[in-house]
């Protein structure tokens, strides 16, 4: 036990030597400081229509969305566009002039949240979105707000998208959008929201860094020509070369999440972690989500897919340093992992947009994997992706593990 | 306590490094030598089963040496030609790395650590970072981590290079305490470190053992005699270019030359007792002057 840590701190001890890991590492910490920036910058439009930003901001609209708090039932909804309406046949809101719009908007701020679902609730189509919607409802319009969501999605199955999807997939999501509890709770959840809104640039540039990292815990043994002296010790062709493995676990892992926890905690220590029980469908942007999930699970899901997808991408770096000898070869795998989808992504083919779907990359956006349809039949069930790419890049991690530690141990050394 | 190789041979697509040797080492120093490209880091290396052979098997006390895999390993110290090490290590942090991988327990390890330190001379420089020591210092730290887990076995290639004349005879006096109960192959181009501790010499050329003994077993049937003969320049410069020269010495109105020959070169020359160098000379011919040999003779003249 004693001499497999002793491994693993100098295997670490390898990585973190170099000047250019301590770069790559205080470039992540000021990546995610300035996301961090972002993601905490909300502002607060006074009664005269000025703009405060800061903690007393973020204290305001939170007072302001919390008196909306509540179930969002038939009569919430109607008194939100109640209201909706008598700001907008005030004076202020029927000018152009931007002071006035300003005072508009500070006005409908507590409501902002409810507005976006009634935006994206009483569209003309599945895919449309109209920012004024809002404006235009009327209070008896208020009792189609939940049965539009899965009329407008039959609808949209029926004829938009009556090729794309199977008879047991259209059967899977409709299922999914009817069997959603209804109605929503509602409250003020700008910390869930904008932390999800920027978890993937943080995760990206963590993996990232993190491929840089893994790339040489293997090859620099032959680009320092150890390699020699490694492979003729005991423990150089097995637990040498499991405490490498061990290593890259361990510093995938410590990075990840404390990169993660800590762009979470300053996130929702600044704008509040109110919210964390809410339907994902009562937070602006997944409405269309058909996974019937709360705000804390899709936190939950979002750390656990970065994690996973960091750690596979490290490992699949780790197999080609350790393969090919060369950390340059290996650093480009999470470029190529992260980037290529990209480019596929414009081939209209189906059967290439399933692939794109279940590629690791996905797991580094997890957020925005939870509001596409990306289906898949497994099982005799139809599935959405992100279930699937948590099993299917966990078990191939696993499967990682033993693969590098077999081309490792029996390298030759010419 | 026995390690043998049986037409052991190594190819490399279209050529043979090591080619069917065979012969059997056991306690004490053995000297390898041969010229660059002789197939001497080949062969070291299969012995420290970093290669596999293409043909051919590698036994220790009878049991093959990669079946053996973990438990061989336990056995060897190795310290090959290009010694590579982490360059952000500290001396002492990459001996005790070292100790980790070659199963010593932290706290021996530290205790070994010091201990060797204290051998090689690096003690002051304990603290130093690999990358800051000098090609000496770097050589010795090789030295420390090869005899670091107290090896059976113990694989030297080119231990000696980048070592000065002191460091080279504190090397040499190390290797004689080690070699007690240990089996020591060491390959060097410095004649003389072999001279001075090998038990036996093994020649290799062209991936072959062309003669093994002692120094005394191989001078004695050294197939040609030495010469000392002093020329004139001029006529010393005809001689390089037709004889065997081992050594070229100014001395006053001409030069003296060493004259590896089976016939007496010159009227004026006088037999001379045949040294290691002499030996070297003569089986390597002109490839030997790779290191000491022909460029040096010719600055001389």
């Amino acid at each position: 036990m004693e001499r497999k840590e002793e491994m693993l701190r100098y295997e670490w001890k390898k990585v973190f030597g170099k000047t250019s890991s301590r770069i790559a590492l205080l470039i992540l910490l000021a990546v995610m400081g300035v996301t961090c920036f972002f993601a905490t910058d909300v502002s607060w439009v006074d009664e005269n229509g000025d703009t405060h930003s800061g903690p007393g901001a973020v204290a305001r609209l939170r007072e302001a969305q919390k008196e909306w708090a509540g179930y969002l039932d038939e009569d919430a909804v109607r008194r939100v566009i109640e209201e909706n309406r008598r700001i907008q046949s005030l004076p202020e809101a029927r000018t152009d002039n931007l002071r006035d719009s300003q005072i508009t908007y500070g006005r409908k701020q507590g409501i902002m949240e409810i507005r976006e679902l009634l935006n994206n609730s009483f569209v003309g189509g599945f895919r449309e979105y109209d920012y004024y919607r809002a404006d235009s409802l009327r209070p008896e319009d208020a009792p189609y707000f939940y049965e539009n969501r899965p009329r407008l999605l039959r609808e949209w199955l029926a004829g938009e998208a009556k090729d794309q999807f199977s008879e047991e997939e259209k059967a899977f999501l409709t299922r999914q959008y009817e069997s959603l509890e209804t109605p929503f709770y509602y409250d003020y959840a700008m910390g869930w929201s904008r932390l999800f809104e920027y978890a993937p640039t943080v995760v990206m540039i963590t993996m990232l860094v993190l491929g840089y990292l893994v790339a040489g815990i293997f090859s620099s043994e032959f680009s320092w020509k150890s390699d020699a002296i490694f492979y003729t010790s005991l423990y150089g062709r097995d637990r040498a070369v499991r405490a490498k493995i061990g290593a890259g676990f361990c510093l995938v892992t410590g990075i990840y999440f404390a990169i993660f926890l800590l762009y979470s905690g300053i996130v929702l220590a600044y704008l509040g972690t109110d919210g964390m029980d809410l339907a994902v469908q009562a937070v602006s942007g997944s409405w269309k989500c058909f996974y019937p999930i709360t705000v804390w699970q899709k936190y939950l899901l979002i750390a656990g897919g970065g994690y996973v997808g960091c750690l596979f991408i490290s490992f699949l770096s780790m197999l080609v340093s350790a393969k090919t000898r060369s950390a340059v070869v290996a650093v480009m795998v999470p470029f190529v992992l992260i980037f290529l989808p990209s480019f596929l992504s414009s081939i209209s083919s189906q059967t290439v947009q399933k692939i794109i779907g279940l590629l690791p990359n996905q797991l580094l956006q997890t957020g925005m994997a939870l509001n596409l349809f990306n289906l898949y039949p497994a099982g005799g069930k139809i599935w959405g992706a992100v279930p699937i790419l948590l099993v299917l890049y966990s078990l191939l991690t696993m499967v990682l593990w033993p693969v590098i530690y077999r081309e490792y141990r029996h390298k030759q050394v010419s | 306590m026995e390690l043998k190789m049986t037409d052991l041979t190594k190819k490399f697509q279209d050529m043979t490094a090591v080619d069917g040797v065979s012969c059997t080492l056991t306690t004490g120093v053995y000297g390898l030598l041969g010229v660059n490209g002789a197939g001497k880091t080949t062969l070291m290396r299969m012995l420290c089963t970093l290669l596999r052979p293409t043909g051919g098997l590698i036994t220790w006390d009878g049991s093959d040496i990669f079946a053996m895999d973990r438990e061989y390993r336990r056995l060897l110290g190795y310290l090959p030609q290009d010694f590579g090490y982490y360059p952000d290590f500290t001396v002492y942090e990459y001996l005790m790395y070292i100790a980790s991988i070659k199963g010593l327990r932290p706290t021996a390890a530290r205790t070994r650590a010091k201990e060797l330190l204290e051998q090689v001379g690096l003690t002051k420089a304990r603290d130093k970072k690999m990358k800051k020591l000098s090609g000496g210092m770097k050589r010795r730290a090789g030295i420390a981590q090869a005899i670091l887990g107290d090896p059976r076995i113990l694989i030297l290639d080119e231990p000696t290079a980048g070592l000065d004349p002191n460091e080279r005879i504190r090397f040499r006096n190390l290797i004689s305490e080690l070699a007690q109960e240990r089996l020591v192959l060491l390959s060097t181009h410095i004649v003389s470190d072999i001279e001075y501790i090998a038990g036996e010499i093994l020649l290799m050329k062209d991936g072959r053992i062309r003669a093994s003994g002692t120094v005394q077993e191989l001078l004695a049937a050294m197939p040609e005699q030495v010469w000392s003969v002093e020329l004139p320049r001029a006529a010393a410069i005809s001689y390089m270019k037709t004889c065997k020269v081992s050594n070229v010495k100014t001395v006053s109105g001409g030069v003296q030359l060493r004259i590896i020959s089976a016939e007496k070169p010159a009227g004026n020359a006088v037999p001379e007792e045949a040294t290691l160098e002499d030996l070297f000379l003569d089986y390597f011919g002109e490839q030997a002057g790779d290191d000491y040999g022909k460029e040096g003779r010719d600055a001389a003249i």
